[in-house]
């Protein structure tokens, strides 16, 4: 095949290639440069260089070790919610046809006049709540018997989906330590076991799971106990657990070999070791894409959250870097200075995603 | 028989899974119809509904609390929404075909490096590129207007991956053949690649739509005037401390949510194939 002359593919790179370079390419050499300078977007001040000054401040910064930890520490959630949406997609990848196709049409009717009624019989004995839910589990399982794991894979997808400022808002009320859903249930649940509990803090509190560690005092920790950084990594699982994730593990799982399993099956091999031998080594490219692109996401998240929940606070408990350069640049205006944390972001993305592509290619040779 | 109940408890655990992920959209459609003194009760559905909260926030009514409107434009907001998603994402899935059909169909000396370079972009956090960007769009005058919400997110590396991704299994004798015919390169790609690439296509547009259409970040550094307010952005507004409004926030969440509810049941099974398509080759 003879190669296009290049004005033919400029013409069609052409505006792509634009955008990129005026969009991508000069903001990376300008903030690079920027990060030695003292850029700000006051008025008043003169551009100077100034050598490593940004990064030596960087260094010495209490708050950014502070933050630091904060975005690690959310980061604690990816495990969970990567592990959810494994144990969601091998779920959703069984059987869930009722034999013959007209059972599962007839069961679907029944569970749902089932549910229907006793919604109604719940609601008119006045319990609208229990009717409530007891019509909306109707209705999911309903739609389960007839559509099978799509059904679920819909609802399971549907916070990822809407996720957003409208989310966050709605979780923000859910966290509210007096009237919200969640400290409600607490105090409900508690109350049926003849307890008082006030519930934890959540969004107003300092505290951590790993508050018991003695951090050095600007860290702000208010002891061990469930604390802002809690309430967003759970409303981070919330979120993703059914996401793309999911998805991926479920195309994942489909791609496994099916003579691989009856293979195992002859050996006499438990579900278990099925998926511990199997379906676990089979999944392993599909893992290790969702793994890096989580690591990147995570070093770079905690923004929305900090502007729409909680300001990055209380005492600075939710900051995480994104939100720090935010501050840095829009907030204070020091450009120089955001630019200098954000490439030091970009350091520890860089780093950590090259770390694992050399774990992974060391146990592929093995 | 045994299988058949194993299929039964699985279809139970999932229903009771998946009302545990609804439980917050279930509370959140409760409360708001909520009048606001039954916010603080241990309830899901409201006792006496209040459907005028939708009217109050839709300014049809005043705010109960201080008798006047509130400062809500909803209308504005979605349409700001929907026009800034809409641009974005016919430039944006324009710009990357174009793109990804010279980076996979057409031959060109350095095509590789090039390549190379965009991929290597992808690594780069946004928030390295957001503060001179804003400078970049000071500088050009188009902070607080349409085009400076909608230009720099016309142009994606990302974009440009995925459906390079979708070109590039296309057999090329799909484009010698064509080329016999004496089609030129925009024959083949109008004619031939875009119509194969229609899955792809379809998942970038879903994908930019919606991203862009929950955007927060840039609108949030772009927009000044009240006016040019996308919907997260006009949300902002309900930011006020505890035990203020909650069932004007919920009912304005609702409205939010809802429409996305709609788009995503409707475009799932496209989204869904192409998310699978192309993470795996990716």
């Amino acid at each position: 095949m003879k190669p296009h002359r290049w004005p033919i593919a400029l013409l069609f790179l052409g505006p792509n290639l634009l955008g990129f370079l005026v969009f991508t390419l000069v903001p990376v050499v300008l903030s690079f440069a920027g990060s030695f300078t003292n850029w700000s977007l006051r008025p008043a001040v003169p551009l100077h260089f100034a050598g490593w000054d940004n990064y030596a401040r960087l260094f010495q910064d209490g708050n950014f070790y502070f933050y630091l930890y904060n975005t690690f520490y959310l980061m604690l959630a990816l495990p969970f919610s990567i592990g959810g949406a494994l144990v969601l997609a091998v779920l959703l990848h069984g059987r869930f046809s009722f034999g013959r196709p007209r059972r599962g049409f007839r069961l679907a009717a029944a569970s749902g006049t089932i549910a229907l009624m006793s919604s109604a019989a719940l609601w008119l004995t006045g319990s609208p709540n229990l009717a409530y839910v007891v019509a909306a589990l109707g209705f999911i399982a309903t739609l389960g018997i007839l559509f099978g794991p799509v059904a679920y894979r819909t609802v399971f997808y549907l916070p990822y989906f809407t996720a957003g400022a409208a989310t966050i808002l709605l979780w923000s009320q859910l966290y509210n330590p007096n009237f919200g859903l969640i400290n409600q249930g607490i105090q409900h649940v508690a109350a049926a076991f003849g307890w008082r509990v006030d519930g934890p803090g959540w969004l107003t509190s300092t505290r951590s799971l790993l508050g018991f560690l003695p951090w050095p005092a600007r860290f702000n920790n208010g002891g061990f106990g469930l604390g802002a950084r809690e309430a967003i990594m759970l409303m981070g699982v919330w979120g993703a657990i059914g996401g793309n994730n999911m998805i991926l593990f479920l195309a994942g799982l489909a791609n496994v070999p099916p003579e691989l399993h009856e293979a195992a099956d002859m050996d006499g091999a438990g579900a278990w070791q099925r998926f511990r031998h199997v379906t676990w080594p089979q999944l392993a490219p599909t893992t290790f894409f969702i793994v890096v692109i989580s690591v990147i996401g995570g070093l770079q998240g905690g923004f929305e959250q900090a502007r729409l929940m909680t300001f990055g606070g209380p005492a600075g408990a939710t900051t995480t870097l994104s939100y720090y350069i935010y501050q840095q640049g829009f907030e204070r205006l020091d450009l120089g200075y955001g630019s200098a944390i954000a490439w030091v972001l970009f350091v520890l993305v860089f780093g950590l995603t090259l770390l694992q592509w050399r774990h992974r290619a060391r146990d592929g040779s093995d | 028989m045994a299988r058949d109940l194993r299929t039964f408890l699985k279809h139970f655990l999932m229903v009771f899974l998946a009302i545990a992920m609804v439980l917050p959209f279930l509370w959140m459609l409760g409360a708001s119809f909520k009048p606001n003194p039954e916010i603080a009760h241990v309830s899901l559905l409201p006792e006496h509904p209040q459907p005028a909260n939708y009217a109050i926030v839709l300014k049809r009514a005043p705010d109960p609390h201080t008798g006047r409107l509130l400062e809500l434009n909803f209308p504005k907001w979605y349409f700001n929404s929907f026009f800034v998603a809409a641009w974005v994402t016919s430039l944006q899935v324009m710009t990357s075909a174009l793109a990804a059909f010279a980076f996979s169909r057409l031959t060109w000396r350095g095509r590789d490096t090039v390549f190379l370079l965009y991929l290597g972009t992808m690594m780069i956090p946004s928030l390295v590129l957001m503060l001179p960007n804003y400078q970049i769009m000071v500088k050009l005058g188009l902070v607080n207007s349409y085009v400076g919400l909608i230009l720099p997110m016309a142009f994606s590396a990302f974009g440009t991956f995925l459906l390079r991704q979708f070109m590039i299994v296309l057999p090329r004798s799909y484009d010698e053949a064509a080329e016999m015919d004496g089609a030129g390169p925009l024959q083949v790609f109008l004619d031939i690649i875009m119509p194969l690439t229609r899955p792809g296509l379809i998942t970038l547009a879903i994908l930019t739509f919606l991203g862009n259409f929950q955007s927060f970040f840039w609108p949030l550094v772009m927009v000044k005037d009240e006016s040019l307010r996308t919907l997260p952005i006009g949300l902002l507004l309900f930011q006020t401390d505890y035990g203020q409004q909650t069932e004007l926030i919920m009912a304005a969440t609702v409205m939010n949510i809802v429409p996305l509810i709609v788009l995503f049941v409707v475009m799932q099974k496209q989204l869904v194939s192409g998310i699978q398509l192309g993470g795996i080759k990716g």
